[in-house]
């Protein structure tokens, strides 16, 4: 079986093996003896968990993963593995390290196209299967639904979270919570992709070259997080940003102005615990309780 | 890069004197020609292409020097707090965000040079997840083009490297990656000459490559004789100014120049049995950045435990990252030296491969590793690099600081971890 690791992959190709387990899924809620040996504080906490998963054996009945270049977390965790098991101081599947090259120049396209065929290659995936494939997840991508939640509703942008601990607590001041986990992140097969056109290997590295969600896109994440906001028909938005955050951090300013442009009021909560174990709830909770019904 | 807070370091050398009389002068040069003449000019990464400029005559002013300027005017703490007014968090990366700090806050009055005018291109690789985010936003303050360059996956894992880069660089950096980073100087120099209408000469590249060889061969063959020398001839600080400031002039008559006269200076120190201290009784290797904003701590440990750093990564990398046979492929040659300059520093295998054969090489009692908290690209690839050189049996410390901020820097509480550090293992 195989997994992978990060937002952008090439879903439809890796589907299209009939061998994909989905992404990679960590606990947090642990200490990581093996982890903390090896990785300095700045790596995301799902990095510690990922690699103390690897060590003990939990990932040994994979065969491989897949871990994208759009995140730094991930494309250095890769370097590690390989370091790692050269050493033979952890086992487990084969580490492949997918290259993700987003600059809008053609040099940056061309060498998408040639990452998605060597991966493709690599994994006996020919154009026909990958082809059926981006029918089959088009149709998924279509009928993708949208929250309607009925309440009122915060958007939680920023960095995205573990899972739903920081949407529990908006929910918990009585509105309903929009916006993705990192989970529901690398889960998503993205946008459309072209179908039919006789090189399903190029419109699969087109949809990665253009992605606009991770970490290394060029994406204007002002008009970004107003068009999430417009999605989820939110009235309030929390900027909740980890401490490990290197990348959308960037963008606080501008997504903060934008989305306050649009008089929509902003709770920023910068340098977080990704495990939530601050006073983020109570932040949280003030903000939302003190915006007028 | 805030102030200095500890102690001046010590110059012993004459060439170091020279070099640093250069770069003031140079510094004087840049600025008519940037800011009083207007020339066209470029805000570069110190890992990206340089030689183009130079073959262009486009000055270029590199991000980390710019900084390091920045932060000599005492400009830092100041610029770190207009990055906070303008909602960037205070963890944000701080060793590539300076300069856009000081064009962010848009004071000519007290700004160095009156601030930058608008730079023909920003240009960086990008090797972390904050760079591409820092020069996009740089670019759009300054209205001018950024030109981003890939850092692609790296497959090829050749540990010892080093031993091969010389000569077999198309194996080492994998063909695929010099081919890309080919294509992108090409658009590059495509942009510059439209830009600009200056011309990229094919030949005057092809002998400034020949030029740094020769320039780059002169700093390997000190570096050589330095690693086994007792004592060591010449202390890390000088190590860094004599090869660092010819190196951003690479391939000019005065780099080429200087780094001859380097080598000569240093082999007469051996000759003579000079050393940097005068007790060398411990050989120190420190990794990471230099400590810019404390100098002096280097020598802190020489006098009272004869404790000598004598290496660190900026001499002994100008032999195997920076000589390449030409092959008759200039242009494939520089994109092998450019296109892992910082993959090789801070990822496995390279990067722990080339420090445990460097420890062994220069004989080295223990190591000191910087450690700094906000920065994810500089702290990589530590810990697996202190692993190594521990199973190689040189003990390991590692220094939780930055190398720009000298805010959680005291000299005395950080020479103090190191003097504990060697008398724990028994080094002192």
């Amino acid at each position: 079986m195989i997994a992978s690791v990060g937002a952008e992959v090439p879903y439809d190709l890796l589907a299209a093996t009939g061998r994909y387990a989905g992404p990679l899924r960590w606990s947090i809620d642990r200490d990581f003896p093996h982890a903390a040996q090896w990785l300095e504080s700045k790596f995301a906490p799902w990095v510690f968990s990922i690699l103390e998963d690897w060590a003990s054996g939990a990932l040994d009945e994979l065969d491989m993963v897949v871990l994208t270049r759009a995140d730094d977390n991930a494309q250095r965790l890769y370097y590690y593995l390989c370091e790692m098991q050269r050493q033979g101081l952890i086992g487990g599947p084969e580490p492949v390290l997918f290259d993700v090259a987003q600059i809008s120049r053609g040099t940056s396209l061309e060498r998408e196209v040639r990452a998605v065929r060597a991966l493709a290659e690599r994994l006996g995936v020919t154009d026909a299967a990958m082809e059926t494939q981006i029918r089959a997840t088009n149709i998924q991508r279509a009928s993708i639904p949208v929250s309607t939640a009925g309440k009122r509703t915060c958007l939680l942008a920023g960095t995205p979270p573990p899972d739903r601990r920081i949407h529990a607590m908006i929910e918990q001041a009585g509105w309903a919570a929009s916006g993705k986990t990192l989970a529901e992140l690398w889960s998503d097969p993205g946008p459309l992709v072209e179908e039919g056109t006789g090189d399903p290997a190029a419109a699969l590295a087109r949809q990665i070259h253009g992605g606009r969600v991770g970490n290394r896109s060029f994406a204007d994440r002002g008009v970004l997080v107003v068009e999430e906001m417009r999605a989820a028909g939110a009235q309030a938005a929390i900027l909740w940003y980890g401490e490990e955050d290197e990348a959308l951090v960037w963008h606080l300013p501008s997504q903060r102005r934008a989305l306050e442009a649009q008089g929509v009021p902003v709770l920023v909560l910068t340098r977080r615990d990704w495990r939530g174990q601050d006073d983020a709830a109570e932040q949280i909770a003030a903000f939302l309780g003190d915006l007028p019904q | 890069m805030n102030a200095p807070t500890g102690q001046r370091m010590r110059k012993t050398l004459a060439c170091t004197a020279a070099a640093n009389a250069y770069q003031k002068a140079f510094g004087a040069e840049l600025k008519r020609r940037v800011v009083d003449d207007g020339e066209p000019f470029a805000i570069v990464q110190a890992d990206t292409p340089h030689e183009i400029f130079h073959v262009m005559d486009i000055p270029i002013i590199t991000n980390q020097w710019w900084s390091a300027y920045i932060s000599a005017k005492q400009l830092s703490a100041r610029y770190f707090q207009v990055m906070t007014d303008h909602g960037f968090p205070e963890n944000s990366c701080k060793y590539c965000s300076l300069g856009f700090a000081c064009t962010l806050a848009n004071d000519p009055a007290t700004a160095p040079w009156g601030g930058l005018p608008t730079p023909t291109v920003l240009v960086a690789r990008l090797t972390c997840d904050c760079i591409q985010h820092v020069f996009q936003q740089w670019a759009q303050a300054m209205n001018t083009d950024f030109f981003p360059m890939e850092a692609p996956a790296w497959e090829a894992k050749v540990p010892r490297w080093f031993e091969q880069s010389r000569t077999n660089w198309d194996a080492v950096y994998q063909p695929d990656r010099i081919a890309h980073m080919v294509a992108e100087m090409r658009d590059l120099i495509a942009l510059l000459e439209k830009k600009t209408g200056r011309r990229f000469d094919e030949e005057k590249f092809h002998y400034l490559m020949e030029r740094i060889n020769e320039q780059e061969g002169y700093i390997w063959e000190a570096n050589q004789a330095l690693a086994k020398a007792r004592p060591c001839p010449v202390s890390i600080g000088e190590q860094m100014s004599n090869t660092m400031i010819p190196q951003w002039h690479r391939g000019s008559d005065w780099a080429v120049a200087h780094a001859k006269s380097f080598r000569d200076e240093v082999l007469e120190r051996i000759d003579q049995g000079l050393g940097a201290a005068e007790n060398e009784q411990l050989r120190l290797m420190w990794i990471g950045a230099g400590v810019w904003h404390d100098p002096g701590f280097y020598q802190a440990l020489e006098e009272r435990l004869g404790a000598v750093f004598v290496w660190s990564m900026y001499m002994p990398f100008a032999g195997p990252q920076y000589i390449r046979e030409i092959k008759g492929r200039p242009m494939d040659a520089l994109a092998s030296r450019i296109c892992s300059m910082n993959e090789v520093l801070h990822l496995p295998p390279w990067m722990n491969s080339w420090m445990e054969s460097e420890a062994e090489r220069c004989g080295i009692d223990a190591a000191v590793v910087l450690l700094p908290p906000d920065n994810r690209l500089s702290q990589s690839g530590t810990r697996l690099t202190a692993l190594s050189l521990e199973q190689a049996g040189v003990p390991v410390l590692m220094i939780d600081a930055d190398m720009v901020d000298a805010k959680n820097w005291d000299h005395a509480k950080m020479v103090g971890l190191v003097s504990d550090f060697l008398q724990e293992k028994g080094l002192a």
